[in-house]
């Protein structure tokens, strides 16, 4: 019998899958970056049930420096793509080739 | 038929934490759902008041007039009976969804008002938090933060240019506002070092300057409450910061495609933010169900000699109750005021109010409060 | 059963499902609901998992902060639903995506929990308990925001300090690349 925590990691290995599925299969940026924060919510799922194993608190205080970091990530990201939408009128990850020779 | 009274009375007693989580839940239920309809009245009224005019005074009940009271009931039913539509144009999942969303989380966030201290029932103490989890009003915060979803995916779901627009101002204005909040509440929480509702409302029952005043919130760090009744009113997307919808500009905003049921039901996710928010505030700031210079604990002890123990404790819940709701009805009074009072804000006026006035107002409140309790804690 | 083991379980299922759903939208605002769900299942098992804060903090942050701005930014820009097209994934990377899998796996059964086990205990760490160490820095079980903010302020006092900087960093990125943009377009307007 497993318990909490432990399931926990096993969903947060599957999250991390879907969400890196996401990551690789989509052309679109927007797409792209929900996906990643898919993968961090595993990883932060990952934190929380580890936290909980070794009785620890150090988990949930990780967790909210990825959470920090997602915040930064997203901030950045859109002005990016907002900057990038305004430039060449597409969010597509193909139609962004001018710097390949 | 003793055999089905003493089944019912065993069941009640093994099961006494489900049976009072589930009847505080409905209690706060009935509460939120009560609010709409009384300030759909309230609203009118008084408007009617501020313009000199009569405003809604002849439904009534049973052949009474009541002030118009009946007026609510009357709109609802004429609500419940229009078409419901959906515009061709529309994403209809999340035009559908989206005044849900908006109606649940104020129906939800309400959960987390402690709505009196504590009551006693068969030797089992009761906490009349519905929702009393550690993290204590992050709760609420975080209710109050789901709830630009349901004006958002309004605006988008509706394919229309005005909603879209008022959708994407909200969902600025709440993110912009929501910083002010969290800010203008955290000198609470260090003053009372804690973050949950009750241990917050216990510690203002204690009497302040000799007893001359209640260790209020409201006079422990003013600037907070000042701050925070403001940005309550972004929160919520009232007058005078209702850019999403704004008549004037963007038609209705939001909701400028939605009719019948759906559209009253954006109002009854929004009254019972705006109720949940005005008791947060009143708990936080004014003493929640506390009465000036009589606490619970008091008010428990004096009642017991009237009544016997137990129902002594049921007596003051329900007076702590009345004045709770007493208390927040000050500020839903003033929401319906200040919107019949106060001009709609420009657009690029709000965004500055928001971050270049508030938000370095609440650092500085902060800054001074953390000092100054750092300083007592030391001493 | 217990009641919180199956509600987890559910939570963690519909999590996932959802996540599924999520990278097959079309539409990116419909993706970016589906993800809010998601992230409120995931804080639901945080509290299940008893961390309080970061229950609350996952909707305040994640869903009621970042996903409000990855919508206004959907919404401002108001793109047409995607046409789905998968592939582009290259065998080489198929192949260290299986291996990562792989890894994952062997980490996740039996074995590598065993070695969890270990590395845990021989760091003084016993699986439910609290270490040693941690026990004067902390309150009672049940005090979980006063737990995260003891160890925050104590033991990642730096960490939290280079953490702000970074925030401070992007607000400050952000608005250079947006504001240059929208300059230029007030001039050619």
């Amino acid at each position: 019998m497993l318990t909490l925590p432990e399931i926990g990691l096993y969903f947060s290995f599957l999250l991390f899958l879907v969400g890196l599925a996401g990551v690789m299969f989509r052309k679109n940026i927007l797409f792209m970056m929900v996906s990643v924060e898919i993968l961090l919510n595993a990883a932060n799922l990952a934190f929380v049930s580890a936290s909980k194993i070794t009785g620890t608190i150090d988990g949930q205080v990780v967790m909210f420096f990825v959470m920090a970091v997602a915040a930064c990530e997203a901030a950045v990201g859109l002005a990016l793509i907002i900057a990038l939408y305004r430039t060449k009128a597409s969010i597509e990850a193909d139609d962004l080739k001018a710097l390949r020779g | 038929m003793e055999g089905t009274v003493g089944v019912v009375t065993q069941f009640l007693d093994s099961n006494i934490g489900l049976v009072a989580a589930l009847g505080k839940i409905a209690l706060a239920l009935v509460i939120a759902l009560q609010v709409a309809p009384i300030m759909v009245w309230v609203e009118r009224r008084q408007a009617a008041f501020i313009q000199r005019r009569i405003g809604p005074n002849r439904v009534g009940l049973f052949g009474f007039k009541l002030f118009g009271l009946g007026q609510p009931l009357a709109d609802t039913i004429k609500l419940l009976f229009k078409e419901d539509f959906v515009p061709k144009q529309a994403n209809k999942f999340f035009y559908i969804l989206a005044p849900i969303v908006t109606a649940v989380i104020g129906l939800v966030a309400i959960q987390g008002i402690p709505l009196a201290k504590e009551i006693v029932v068969g030797g089992h103490t009761i906490n009349m938090q519905p929702v009393n989890l550690n993290a204590g009003f992050l709760y609420l915060f975080a209710m109050s933060a789901l709830g630009v979803y349901g004006v958002a995916l309004a605006g988008w779901s509706s394919n229309n240019k005005y909603a879209l627009l008022g959708g994407l101002r909200a969902s600025a204005q709440m993110i912009s506002y929501e910083i002010a909040m969290g800010l203008a509440l955290l000198p609470m929480v260090f003053i009372y070092g804690t973050l949950d509702l009750q241990t917050m409302i216990a510690a203002q029952s204690d009497s302040l300057l000799f007893g001359v005043l209640p260790n209020w919130g409201i006079f422990l760090s003013p600037i907070s409450f000042v701050i925070f009744v403001i940005t309550m009113f972004a929160e919520t997307n009232r007058l005078p910061f209702d850019l999403a919808e704004g008549e004037a500009e963007l038609v209705a905003g939001f909701l400028v495609e939605y009719g019948s049921m759906r559209w009253s039901l954006f109002f009854l996710g929004e009254y019972a933010m705006m109720f949940t928010l005005s008791a947060l505030t009143t708990c936080v700031f004014l003493g929640g169900y506390e009465i000036p210079w009589l606490s619970q604990t008091e008010l428990v002890a004096l009642l017991t000699p009237i009544f016997s123990a137990e129902p002594a404790t049921w007596v003051a819940s329900l007076i702590g109750l009345t004045v709770l709701l007493a208390k927040t009805a000050i500020f839903m009074f003033l929401f319906v005021q200040a919107r019949f009072t106060l001009p709609r804000f420009r657009y690029d006026q709000l965004m500055r109010v928001g971050w270049v006035y508030l938000l370095p107002l609440a650092l500085v409140n902060v800054v001074v409060l953390a000092l100054i309790v750092g300083i007592m804690r030391l001493t | 059963m217990d009641l919180n083991f199956i509600a987890f379980v559910v939570m963690g299922l519909a999590a996932t499902i959802l996540s599924g759903v999520m990278i097959t939208r079309r539409w990116p605002v419909s993706a970016a609901m589906v993800l809010i769900a998601v992230m409120t299942l995931l804080a639901g098992m945080f509290g299940l998992l008893e961390a309080h804060f970061a229950a609350a903090a996952q909707i305040i942050v994640y869903a009621g902060a970042i996903m409000v701005v990855f919508v206004f930014v959907m919404m401002l820009l108001n793109l047409p639903p995607e046409e789905l097209r998968y592939g582009g994934v290259t065998w080489g990377e198929m192949v260290l995506i299986s291996l990562g899998v792989l890894v994952a796996i062997v980490l996740g059964t039996q074995v590598g929990q065993g070695l969890l086990t270990q590395g845990l205990e021989s760091m003084g760490y016993a699986p439910g308990q609290t270490p040693a160490h941690a026990k004067s820095l902390y309150f009672a079980a049940d005090e979980n925001v006063k737990n995260v903010a003891a160890t925050m302020f104590v033991d990642y006092l730096w960490a939290f300090e280079l953490v702000s900087f970074l925030i401070l960093a992007a607000v400050i990125g952000s608005i250079v690349i947006a504001k240059k943009r929208s300059a230029e377009n007030a001039n050619a307007a």
